[in-house]
């Protein structure tokens, strides 16, 4: 026996009428929901996503996929592998899947049962027969069937929800493994300034013109760069990686290119304008929330009507007994409610609304303080990536030229020249750092206002303090 | 450029507008600005006791006023800019527009009223160096009068009793003053014209400045790490050339404002001491000499008879104060192979060029340097690149020089037979002797062998 919920205003007829209506008409879609879910996350992340159900799906995705890696990666077109490819993904849309089965399910009309016994006592054959329909079941089809398509459609949000986070991930994951490509190749650089600076100090000491000291210390820094280099190199092939999880790619696909520099800044950063409340429309967690209240709200009327009704079956019976004439009737079974008036069972759907209520509430004041805290993240790593890019590298460059200048004066000498070069290339490790951090801020920034709100962005402290002081 | 207003010819006009006040301009004499670093060969005397005038390299002298019998002098102290050399300006502080400020000539028994206005942004004095004087007239902040407030006008008046070479100077907050260029010049002729007469007659103060490559105003605080070494604010290439006709008697005088000792050689002719700061020297006490060593804080005049004709370098001996700015921490790179660094260092640096292997000549090397320097040496001489700056010049004595002419000859075209040659021939066998020295002071044996790789020149494979 399951519990039956019940709506008290349909009447029979109505009912009866709907029943006929709806019992053939919920059928199973062509892609399990997924049109559905791309209706939800086109506008949000500018993409939709596609379930693969057969091999010509698995075909064309896996065709996509390869145009889409030949060319190396942009923000968008990973963002498109992604949600092709991530199994993840495709997981939630197979659950998507089994949701729709459950809503349609749900439309059906339960099959009738039929029930016979026979019993024997001394010369005395009883047997009885029944056909027992499940009546409430049947008058329950449109009630479930809301629910069903209720629960399905928590799960295109949840499904949509995923794919949002996926991409808002998968962005993250492209910034940090072009930045790492990008800070590998300048530590190169370093590497290669310090080896000529070694180089020059052992052949200093080798005419006689420099002490074992000031070898020794030229070469520590080559040394310790080359140590640095190795963890960038590390870095660069872990995003990478981290990058290939998310496009859910192996094989031959790992070797898929990526450009050699982030995308420049935008002219001009977004104003903050609208976004909270922009948050409050989009945001599918609030979706999900405001879903959910509706629901149980639906419920605790149905309980509050229904609350002493626990089950009610109906059913037409017959019973023979030998040398009796065959009785034929029906049977109804109802619980009384003498001892449940159903008062705890009200106060429970009260209470789950109150708390499904409440939820809802803290969902929206928090994706309110995300998008806040997620604007400023935006607007601060716009600004220092800015800085970097017209204040302080060009700082460096101009220094670099003047040092230059200096060394053709013979005012410097070529190790201060290095010493600055290095200098000058962890600089432009930080603008690429402060980059980085602006694009995945910018990322956090959509997931706020889109998704389901995402890791805030710490403003990173650039590589270039933690680097080792020149020696020079 | 040359604000000199005709300067000796129409000395009234002169009056620097902003310099002297409508009430103070009815009694101070006129305060004459020049601007230019060329050097300005005065006039006979217009008034007053006649003498020879000197010439100040790169520099001028001062006009005066008579007013009964006093002679009147106005000097200006105020910030300047000075040209270094060509391609190079210095923000110094200096007198009447120029650093060092004018010469002053005044014959032996002139009384003397030297009017000296304060333009600088703190105060200031003027001491006479090594002039017999009051006492409250030696100009000793502090000591023997106030300082001369900004704005302010104060008058010293003495007589110049010794005849000589002397200096002024601040002595007032003269680690910045003179650090600066707070300097200039000062002759006491003697009565008689004909004492110890010569036929040209130079004069230049000693200045060291240490302004960073790409900065304009000296830094005040160095002590003794100077980049620019200068006679009367200018360095070579900028140091104006000295003439004389052959068989001249020639008289440079010059005194040491910097904070080290230089010694001032002349090459070509042997000259004489005739003069410290403590008056003529006694003829029988001279002894011949090619360099004279000026200590700090002193003046030396020395003579000598031109007779040599052709182009003489004259300069400071420390070869470190023969170059203009450069660095002080440079590495030695002779020897060092540079190659393969080089291709590197290209790589991140492609602008770089691998300089020093083999020394420290660029040769006729040209590269761009940093705004408002001069390159380490500079000059181009008849023969090349004269790798020379700072305290150098050159004493051109020629046969046909005019008397009183101070123009720039030109090179010297040496006679035939007179010039270095090549030698083509094969090298002739080197003289060395097997028995001379020995072991005569044996040490103590070394602990190890040192091993030396002596380069031999391979042509230029550093560059």
């Amino acid at each position: 026996m399951k519990p039956i919920v019940f709506t008290p205003l349909l009447k029979t007829s109505s009912l009866l009428l709907a029943v006929s209506v709806l019992a053939g008409c919920s059928t199973l879609s062509n892609d399990g929901g997924a049109s559905d879910v791309s209706k939800l996350t086109q506008p949000r992340i500018g993409f939709g996503v596609t379930g693969e159900r057969t091999d010509s799906d698995a075909q064309a995705s896996s065709a996509q996929v390869s145009k889409l890696l030949a060319a190396p990666l942009t923000p968008d077109s990973a963002v498109q592998i992604a949600l092709l490819n991530n199994r993840g993904l495709q997981a939630s849309l197979a659950e998507l899947g089994v949701s729709e089965a459950d809503f349609v399910q749900a439309g059906r009309m339960r099959n009738p049962g039929f029930s016979f016994s026979r019993m024997r006592g001394g010369d005395e054959v009883e047997i009885e027969r029944s056909v027992m329909f499940d009546l409430i079941g049947l008058l329950t089809i449109p009630l479930r069937s809301t629910i069903e398509q209720g629960r399905f459609e928590q799960a295109k949000i949840t499904a949509a929800s995923e794919a949002v986070r996926l991409a808002g991930e998968t962005r993250r994951a492209y910034f940090s493994a072009v930045a790492a490509a990008q800070t590998e190749k300048f530590m190169s650089q370093v590497v290669t300034s310090a080896e000529a600076g070694a180089q020059l100090a052992q052949e200093q000491a080798k005419v006689g013109n420099w002490s074992k000291l000031d070898r020794a210390r030229e070469q520590a820094f080559y040394a310790e760069a080359t140590t640095q280099y190795a963890r960038a190199r590390h870095a660069a092939t872990a995003t990478r990686e981290q990058l290939a999880r998310l496009l859910g790619l192996w094989g031959s696909n790992v070797n898929y290119k990526i450009p050699d520099r982030l995308p420049d800044l935008p002219q001009k950063p977004n104003e903050p304008g609208a976004l909270e409340a922009l948050a409050m429309e989009q945001r599918l967690d609030i979706q999900i929330a405001k879903r959910d209240v509706d629901a149980t709200a639906r419920s605790l009327g149905l309980t509050n009507a229904t609350g002493f009704i626990n089950v009610l079956d109906a059913g037409y019976a017959n019973k023979s007994t030998t040398g009796a004439p065959r009785e034929n009737g029906y049977e109804i079974s109802l619980e009384l409610p003498i001892f449940d008036w159903g008062g705890a069972r009200r106060a429970r759907a009260k209470a789950t609304y109150m708390l499904s209520v409440n939820r809802t509430a803290d969902a929206a004041v928090r994706a309110r303080s995300e998008v806040r805290e997620a604007y400023s993240a935006y607007r601060t790593t716009y600004d220092v990536a800015k800085h970097y890019r017209d204040q302080v590298v060009p700082l460096r460059k101009q220094i670099s030229e003047e040092v230059l200048l200096r060394y053709n004066g013979m005012l410097a000498s070529v190790f201060e020249l290095l010493a600055d070069s290095r200098d000058q290339i962890t600089s432009v490790n930080g603008a690429i750092e402060a980059q980085r951090d602006f694009w995945i801020a910018e990322t956090e920034l959509q997931a706020a206002i889109n998704g389901s709100g995402g890791a805030v962005s710490q403003p990173t402290v650039a590589a270039s303090s933690s680097a080792p002081a020149a020696e020079h | 450029m040359v604000s000199r207003r005709d300067l000796f010819t129409g000395a009234a006009a002169l009056v620097g507008a902003g310099v002297v006040s409508r009430v103070g301009a009815a009694s101070l004499p006129e305060a004459v600005i020049m601007q230019s670093a060329a050097t300005q060969v005065p006039p006979p005397p217009p008034n007053g006791r006649p003498y020879n005038p000197v010439v100040t390299l790169n520099g001028w002298s001062l006009p005066w006023r008579m007013n009964n019998g006093v002679k009147e002098f106005h000097l200006v102290a105020e910030p300047v800019v000075r040209e270094f050399a060509p391609g190079m300006k210095a923000n110094l502080w200096g007198y009447n527009g120029a650093s060092p400020g004018p010469t002053i000539e005044v014959v032996e028994g002139d009384r003397v009223r030297i009017f000296v206005t304060n333009r600088l942004p703190e105060h200031t004095s003027i001491h006479w160096h090594g002039q017999p004087l009051p006492n409250g007239m030696d100009g000793v902040t502090g000591l023997t009068q106030k300082g001369i407030q900004p704005g302010k006008t104060m008058v010293y008046e003495f007589e110049a009793k010794r005849p000589g070479t002397f200096m002024y100077h601040p002595h007032a907050d003269e680690m910045v003053q003179m650090a600066m260029g707070m300097m200039g010049f000062w002759v006491t002729h003697p009565k008689n014209p004909n004492f110890m007469k010569v036929d040209r007659d130079y004069v230049f103060l000693l200045g060291s400045y240490d302004i960073e490559p790409g900065s304009f105003v000296p830094k005040t605080s160095t002590m003794l790490d100077f980049n620019l070494f200068t006679f009367n604010s200018r360095v070579f290439p900028g140091i104006d050339t000295m003439v004389a006709r052959q068989g001249e008697r020639v008289r440079i005088r010059f005194g040491n404002l910097t904070m080290t000792n230089h010694p001032i050689h002349l090459h070509g002719h042997e000259f004489e001491v005739t003069g410290t700061d403590g008056g003529w020297t006694r003829p029988e006490s001279r002894w011949p000499e090619v360099t004279v060593d000026v200590g700090v804080g002193q003046m030396r005049a020395i003579e000598f008879v031109a007779n040599n004709p052709g182009d003489w370098a004259f300069h400071c001996h420390k070869s470190h104060h023969t170059m203009n700015a450069m660095g002080h921490d440079v590495p030695t790179m002779i020897g060092v192979s540079q190659r393969d660094a080089a291709k590197k260092i290209s790589s991140i640096i492609p602008d770089y060029m691998a300089m020093g292997s083999t020394g420290g000549s660029m040769g006729e090397m040209e590269m761009p340097l940093p705004e408002n320097t001069l390159p380490m040496m500079g000059g181009q001489g008849p023969f090349g690149g004269v790798e020379m700056g700072g305290m150098f010049t050159v004493m051109k004595v020629r046969k046909d020089q005019k008397r009183g002419d101070y123009s720039d000859p030109g090179w010297y075209k040496h006679p035939a037979g007179t010039l270095a040659y090549e030698w083509n021939g094969a090298p002739p066998e080197a003289v060395r002797s097997t028995s001379a020295g020995g072991q005569s002071m044996p040490g103590p044996k070394p602990a190890q062998n040192v091993e030396f790789n002596v380069r031999k020149p391979s042509g230029h494979s550093g560059h």
